[in-house]
């Protein structure tokens, strides 16, 4: 018995591991010169990346003993794995605002308010809803790298006006809609298929305005109706096409990243896309004449809403040098002309009101659709949570059980993603 | 016409329509590999034009050398640990008397059916306290403590060799090592060469271990995560996709034509009898 | 015969076998007590991949609890049986066949055999995109060889329906290596017993039903058994398939986000054991538990491979 239980001894010191010292090391006084070497993960690529490296080099011009690199084709599960394994970049940017909730939660990156009060830093030059996105239960973990707009793009060969609500754009849709003589889907006047391209409920749920978690962060998709609503609505125009049409006609289509997109070939009159895609068509697809306008909602008091959401930025728990690593953010995140050449570099939307104003950020009439989203007061984003995105990931199995009929029962099928979602957020503490 | 001549054609024509539908998928990938970019969304199945620049594409597209280089590294270093520290393992099971021979046996059949996902977090925590994560060494330490199924593979042939040949050696004053050197590993060369084989190919082929370790690590990514993300890099360009997978093959190919009977031999080893 | 008389010589001669052993019993503990205890450990904690090397707290049987109200096990589970059912027996029916087909094809059996055996050899990465590639619906050789022959062709890798279809289709293509063992256990079948079936007067398929079949029985139930084993590790072929099939990646978001397309069709057990892990949920201590359920079901199997296969331990 006695060997035994000394085994177990044994197996339990090797469960247990050694624990990497926490980085409590107070932080410096104001004005000290940054140096060392720092390591920054990104997600762009290509064209992206090349706008992001031109900044870069401003960095490493404004401070020269700091030695960045920086690597690109990230992304957030890799950096959650780097960092659990204690091998973290010092600085990771983030796609999106989904690991937010988790990393502040816990301690993935560090509480920046030190930093930002140190160096005074005043938040209220970032838009409430940017603010919201880029902090879990009061800490502030992460800045805004970025933010992006979603709206309506429409081909102008095929849409004259844009439509204004979700009934126009199933009237328009179905009058664009192309089929050959055995039925097939040739060209499409609105995909409404969730999990195509951008079509996440998160991006169309401005459409009604509904909403996510309740203010004690549990799930609220069971019981606010709009849900329903725009669930509703997209179900009748799949069943208008057909989903067997849809699908075939969707997995016939070129990749959403690439020149193939199917908006950029006209197989597609309009969609939901963020800001960037202005980018990619003017540089992809130089023909294509097309406009930009704020998505079609349910209720006309709210047209001119959309989604927000943004990269964001933060410096790992296992950075050695998280001096060098937040000035490398301060000046990402808050210099004035540093967000305006990357907003003007990779045409996303700047995120600090004195960017917003600069006179040298180049708006063209459609830039200026998507930032009157950005600042429109019903506009939405999605909230951190301690699950990461895995409110949305559930819901969104169950959107697309629904829309190819393997599930019917929608009030039903809501209770279970809400329990899931809740009892997710309770396991991940 | 007599019957037998009919089913002797409808027997040869069941087995040619059968090979031509194993070899359908290789050859129209090849096919694909050689097209342009645009050929590949049409429905056309003969390239229009002959594009063997593709192969050279790639490679300046996505470190496909660097992924080889790694790929190559984590087989080689795979293979000769497992032989170093499974093939006394095997001639101990097979052919030594010892306490608790039997218990171990079952012990490392479990082992060797144990899927690897069982494993995964104890074993991804333990290599992330070495600070190896990001690495493929996680991938190719492991075999230094041998593997369950060549240890398995190498006992069976290892059984099958007489006894006899031992006691000789044995008389001569020869230890149980050098026995094992100079009188078994000699016998034993094909099931060793079998085994040897099976642990290359399942290095090269591997997906599991170089996703879970090397992700973050793009600088030590083996061909098989590489051709997984190349899509995911943005751009899905088939012909570059299609050139790329051939050229992940190829290896394979050849070794197995020059080896062909060393894994024939293998496979039906560990196959049971009775 | 050396003769070793001293106490301190029968010591070491009885250690001996010991230092062959040395490697394999630290892989043990290193790769099956290990793993094991410490997952029943972890399951009744809290543990996030981020802080991963940091203590975990301790919840109870809160991971246990969720576990059986987690509606992605049941339609994880329910994909890997579908598979243990489905693809299992199809494959050991293929390979059958083909094995069959290579015993009377005499003069070339060994080309055949080498032509069978080689897609059984080819990376599963590159099979998969090969067969995404072959199967693509709309400009996809398969499905435009179906429409010549007036046959609309299923969306395969795209279709909920389909998906699992379009994997065994990649399992039969790579029947190889289970062919090869079943053509072996065929040339072991005495002919004598065939000649005298013959004379009694049994057809071909009474000969197969009544000699073949019985004789080469426990390479079937070896196959069968090892065939489930498999199934439950089922990994690369699912996630591959559905991250080159889907068309959307939402650029950054990670491979594991597309894993299961479509409609979660493709995805298994291990996949969901995966992504739970790694993915951006990272919940350790929960997948703790789903790695204990799946030990327990692979040992289960492998005790009644053995109880079966005695002559393992011969």
């Amino acid at each position: 018995m006695y060997r035994k239980l000394a085994v177990a001894a044994a197996f339990a010191g090797l469960l247990m591991g050694c624990t990497p010292s926490a980085n409590n090391t107070p932080i410096e006084n104001a004005g000290v010169e940054a140096t060392g070497d720092i390591e920054l993960w990104h997600f762009f690529t290509d064209r992206e990346e090349k706008a992001l490296n031109e900044i870069l080099e401003d960095f490493k011009k404004k401070h020269p003993k700091v030695n960045l690199v920086a690597k690109g084709g990230q992304d957030d599960a890799k950096t959650t794995q780097a960092i659990g394994a204690g091998q973290g970049p010092d600085v990771a940017i983030s796609y999106s605002t989904d690991i937010v909730g988790s990393f502040c939660a816990k301690g993935a990156w560090n509480d920046l308010a030190p930093y930002l009060n140190r160096d005074k830093i005043d938040l209220g030059k970032f838009p409430q809803v940017v603010r919201s996105y880029t902090e879990f239960r009061g800490k502030r973990c992460a800045m805004p790298f970025l933010a992006d707009a979603y709206g309506l793009y429409y081909n102008k060969s095929m849409v004259t006006t844009p439509p204004k609500t979700l009934a126009e754009l199933t009237e328009l849709a179905k009058k664009l809609t192309v089929k050959d003589a055995a039925g097939n889907l040739q060209k499409v006047g609105f995909l409404p298929l969730f999990g195509f391209y951008e079509n996440s409920p998160s991006h169309l749920a401005p459409m009604t305005g509904a909403s996510w978690l309740k203010s004690d962060g549990t799930s609220n998709i069971g019981s606010d109706p709009k849900w329903q609503e725009l669930i509703k609505w997209q179900k009748e125009l799949v069943d208008w096409y057909g989903y067997e049409k849809l699908e075939a006609f969707r997995a016939s289509l070129g990749d959403e990243w690439s020149a193939d997109n199917a908006f950029h070939k006209g197989q597609v009159a309009m969609a939901i896309d963020g800001e960037w895609r202005m980018a990619f068509l003017r540089d992809q697809a130089k023909d294509v004449q097309f406009g930009v306008a704020p998505m079609p909602v349910s209720d006309a008091s709210r047209y001119g809403a959309g989604y927000v959401s943004g990269s964001v930025i933060g410096v790992s728990r296992t950075s050695k040098n998280a001096e060098a690593a937040w000035a490398l953010i301060r000046y990402l995140t808050t210099d004035t002309n540093a967000i305006v050449k990357l907003s003007n570099g990779i045409r996303n939307l700047p995120t600090t009101t004195d960017a917003l104003a600069s006179k040298d950020l180049v708006v063209d009439p459609e830039f200026k659709v998507f930032l009157e989203i950005f600042n429109h007061p019903a506009t939405v984003t999605t909230p951190p949570s301690a699950v990461g995105p895995a409110y949305q990931d559930e819901f969104s199995t169950f959107l697309q059980e629904y829309q190819s009929g393997a599930q019917k029962d929608v009030p039903g099928g809501l209770a279970k993603v809400d329990s899931q979602v809740n009892n997710l957020i309770k396991l991940a503490g | 016409m007599n019957r037998p001549f009919l089913i002797f054609v409808a027997r040869h024509s069941v087995t040619i329509a059968l090979s031509l539908m194993f070899l359908a998928p290789l050859v129209f990938l090849f096919l694909t590999s050689m097209m342009t970019s645009n050929q590949t969304f049409t429905t056309e199945i003969w390239p229009q034009s002959w594009h063997p620049e593709n192969y050279a594409t790639v490679f300046e597209k996505a470190p496909l050398l660097r992924y080889l280089l790694n790929t190559v590294m984590y087989a080689v270093l795979a293979t000769i640990f497992m032989l170093l520290s499974s093939v006394p393992a095997a001639y101990g099971l097979a052919k030594l008397r010892w306490r608790g021979r039997n218990t171990t046996m079952v012990l490392i059949i479990c082992l060797m059916m144990l899927p690897p996902q069982v494993s995964t977090i104890p074993m991804y925590l333990f290599w992330a306290n070495a600070g190896l994560t990001g690495t493929l060494w996680p991938a190719i330490l492991p075999l230094l403590a041998g593997d369950a199924f060549a240890i398995f593979l190498l006992r069976q042939f290892m059984v099958t060799i007489p006894d006899e040949y031992l006691d000789a050696a044995k008389v001569d004053g020869a230890g149980e090592w050098k026995t094992m050197f100079k009188v078994v590993l000699p016998m034993a060369r094909p099931g060793i060469a079998a085994a040897a084989m099976f642990q290359f190919f399942y290095a090269w082929n591997d997906y599991y271990y170089p996703l879970l370790y090397t992700s973050e690590n793009q600088d030590n990514w083996t061909v098989s995560l590489g051709i997984a993300s190349f899509k995911y890099a943005h751009h899905v360009e088939w012909e570059l996709v299609s050139a790329a997978t051939m050229i992940t093959m190829i290896p394979v190919i050849v070794l197995f034509f020059f080896a062909q009977k060393a894994f024939v031999q293998g496979v039906t080893l560990t196959g049971v009898k009775g | 015969m050396p003769t070793i008389t001293g106490g301190a010589g029968r010591y070491r001669r009885r250690l001996t076998p010991y230092t062959f052993m040395i490697p394999a019993l630290i892989g043990l503990g290193l790769f099956l007590f290990y793993p094991l205890l410490s997952s029943i450990w972890f399951s009744f904690h809290r543990m996030h991949l981020v802080n991963l090397t940091q203590p975990p707290d301790f919840i109870g049987l809160d991971n246990w609890k969720f576990f059986f109200e987690d509606p992605n096990v049941i339609r994880a589970a329910k994909n890997t049986l579908w598979f243990v059912v489905i693809m299992v027996p199809m494959r050991i029916v293929g390979a059958l066949i083909t094995a069959l087909l290579l015993n009377q094809a005499k003069r070339s059996r060994g080309f055949y055999r080498t032509l069978f055996y080689l897609p059984a050899l080819a990376p599963p990465v590159a099979a998969t995109v090969a067969f995404v590639l072959l199967l693509k619906p709309g400009t996809g050789p398969v499905n435009t060889l179906l429409a010549n022959i007036g046959i609309e062709g299923p969306l395969w890798f795209n279709d909920p329906l389909w998906a699992k279809p379009s994997l065994v289709l990649l399992g039969l293509w790579g029947i190889g290596d289970l062919m090869i063992i079943f053509v072996a256990a065929l040339l072991d079948v005495p002919v004598e017993l065939h000649e005298a079936a013959a004379l009694d007067g049994a057809g071909v398929w009474q000969r197969f039903r009544y000699v073949t079949l019985p004789s080469i029985s426990p390479v079937l139930q070896f196959a069968a058994i090892t065939g489930v084993i498999g199934m439950l590790q089922y990994f690369t072929q699912a996630a591959v398939a559905s991250s080159v099939a889907s068309g959307a990646v939402t650029g950054g978001g990670g491979i594991a986000n597309t894993f299961g397309y479509p409609s979660g069709s493709t995805f298994t057990y291990p996949l969901y054991l995966y992504v739970i892990s790694f993915g951006p949920r990272g919940l350790l201590g929960y997948a703790s538990v789903l790695s204990v359920v799946l030990f327990v079901v692979a040992v289960t199997f492998t005790l009644i491979l053995l109880r079966r296969f005695r002559t393992f331990l011969r």
